[in-house]
């Protein structure tokens, strides 16, 4: 290395080689464990010790999930889930940043109504489908409805916790530079907040993807819940898992979306 | 203006001897009536142009009080701070402040944290771009614009702090023990780079601390102040030459002035730890 680079460079580097050294470790562990976690399932599903139904073999999930893929009511049902998950996160962040923010910067009403959220978040918001449906309907609306409840509850505390973490002194710089109410709220507060907030988001996107499912589940006529019910139905359980895996991966994908936003964000 | 304790003139001639900023029987308690505590009392010196005053005192001597009056965070207060005439009841443009804790935006680059007091003034992102450059390379920092503040350490983000309340233009520099969670030698080497850019920028300052090589190392007066209530004990002249640089603090005469000033500091700090003891005994008494 050249002499110039060296005097700034010398001492990261060998721990950075040492912390690529870890991942790459890492990524072997979890690859081993996905292929240890195929063998045994492939195994059980050969050694006879089930019904075959049980643990359906790979070969079968893995024709059941081409079926799927190229089954036109599979798209039209996810895109019904995947539309009703992201209305439900907008209204339900939106309205949790607002109140979060109510609540952070307002002692008294923090004081006074944050315990109603702290307690009633923890309770399945699936309780409250049937009221949902008699008030939105048994379409798309209830689902919605119930989804923005369950991401609500995690944006707003989050959001209100966070609200009350802001670095002081990071307010008093703002103030010392006179910031008009605007200037603070968008350049120092929200921007200060922003990792609660995400944070918050990705538990309420978790939440509405729940919420959403198993209301699909309990009553409608599309959606990857309802074709959950019919395939479970049919006792066609390779189709079952193969759906499963797909929820697994959105799911997976959005929360990498989300986290890669957040790590962009620190 | 009846009361202002003027001192002798500093050591360094200043052309304009009209005081930029007028601290005039200052006065502040804090709680309620019965139970009330002086935190500044009575405090009256003032700032001349191009002049590096320190305020030295013990923990709990109201410097902190003072500084957050100067910089309009405190509205009520009893007496003056005034300037140009106009008394300070609020954040004043003329005023940029440099705190104690560390206090850079983690979200935004070095050369956005710089840039933005302009950027709460409206102006064009390169101006805004050029004026901050040339600040982050009169603190010592060309070459790391990009970086964030999670990639600097304690006294590059505390130069970033000055760089930031410089670009602002302020009249009056006011700093609020900018040094204070730093090793004794970065101190040191800091102190060199604000006497150059106040040499440089001929920048008032105001500087609150309680590091007496500090305080000698960049002024040319320094308040001294008594523990609790914190009053005026003293103003001293430090006459030791400029341009300096931290090979000063080897002189004989910068050791004369510090013994000089440890002699008054010395009975307030004693007493500032006298009372904690008590306090912290009582406690342990009361369980």
């Amino acid at each position: 290395m050249a002499a110039t680079g060296a005097l700034t460079m010398a001492a990261p580097v060998p721990r950075k080689v040492r912390e690529r050294r870890e991942t790459r470790q890492v990524f072997y562990v979890r690859l081993v464990v996905i292929f240890a976690f195929v063998a045994v399932w492939e195994f059980l599903s050969r050694s006879g010790w089930f019904f075959a139904d049980i643990i359906p073999s790979l070969v079968s999930i893995a024709q059941a999930l081409f079926r799927l893929l190229v089954n036109p009511a599979f798209w039209a049902n996810l895109q019904v889930t995947l539309l009703e998950a992201a209305a439900a996160l907008c209204i339900g962040t939106f309205a949790g940043v607002v109140i979060g923010i109510l609540l952070g910067a307002n002692r008294f009403l923090g004081a006074a109504f944050e315990p109603y959220l702290y307690y009633f978040s923890p309770t399945p918001r699936i309780i409250l489908f049937p009221i949902m449906i008699m008030w939105f309907g048994v379409g798309l609306a209830s689902k919605i409805a119930l989804g923005a409840l369950a991401s609500f509850f995690a944006v707003a505390l989050s959001t209100a916790a966070g609200m009350r973490q802001i670095d002081k002194v990071i307010i008093r710089v703002g103030r010392s530079f006179r910031a008009t109410p605007w200037q603070m709220a968008t350049k120092i507060y929200l921007p200060a907040m922003r990792i609660p907030v995400l944070t918050g988001i990705r538990l309420g996107l978790g939440n509405a993807l729940i919420t959403v499912l198993l209301a699909e589940t309990k009553l409608s006529n599309q959606g990857l819940g309802y074709m959950v019910n019919t395939i479970y139905q049919r006792f066609d359980i390779p189709t079952l898992y193969a759906l499963l895996i797909i929820v697994f991966i959105i799911a997976g994908a959005c929360n990498a979306v989300l986290g890669y936003v957040a790590r962009r964000a620190r | 203006m009846g009361s202002v304790q003027t001192a002798t003139r500093p050591g360094v001639s200043l052309d304009a001897d009209k005081p930029v900023l007028i601290i005039d029987d200052v006065y502040k308690t804090f709680g309620d009536a019965e139970e009330a505590v002086t935190a500044v009392d009575h405090v009256s010196f003032d700032v001349k142009p191009g002049e590096f005053v320190a305020v030295i005192g013990p923990s709990g001597c109201g410097k902190s009080t003072l500084f957050n009056i100067i910089g309009g965070m405190l509205g009520e207060y009893g007496g003056d701070v005034r300037i140009d005439g106009e008394r300070i009841a609020g954040p004043h443009p003329a005023v940029g402040m440099v705190f104690q804790e560390e206090s850079t935006f983690p979200w935004r680059s070095v050369i956005d944290n710089v840039a933005f007091p302009l950027e709460l003034r409206g102006v064009a992102k390169s101006e805004r771009y050029d004026r901050a450059r040339h600040f982050i390379g009169m603190v010592g920092l060309d070459g790391f614009e990009k970086r964030y503040p999670s990639q600097l350490s304690g006294g590059m983000k505390q130069r970033v702090s000055i760089a930031r309340t410089l670009v602002s233009n302020p009249r009056i520099l006011l700093m609020d023990e900018p040094f204070a969670a730093l090793d004794e030698q970065t101190r040191l080497l800091l102190g060199d780079k604000i006497t150059q850019i106040q040499q440089e920028l001929k920048q008032t300052t105001l500087l609150i601390t309680h590091n007496l090589t500090e305080a000698v190392q960049l002024s040319d007066r320094i308040v001294v102040m008594t523990y609790r209530p914190g009053k005026v004990k003293r103003i001293a002249d430090i006459d030791l030459a400029r341009p300096r640089t931290s090979d000063v603090v080897g002189s004989d005469a910068f050791g004369r002035h510090v013994a000089d000033i440890w002699n008054d500091l010395r009975e307030e700090a004693s007493r500032g730890m006298q009372e904690s003891e008590q306090v912290a005994r009582a406690d342990r008494r009361r369980g």
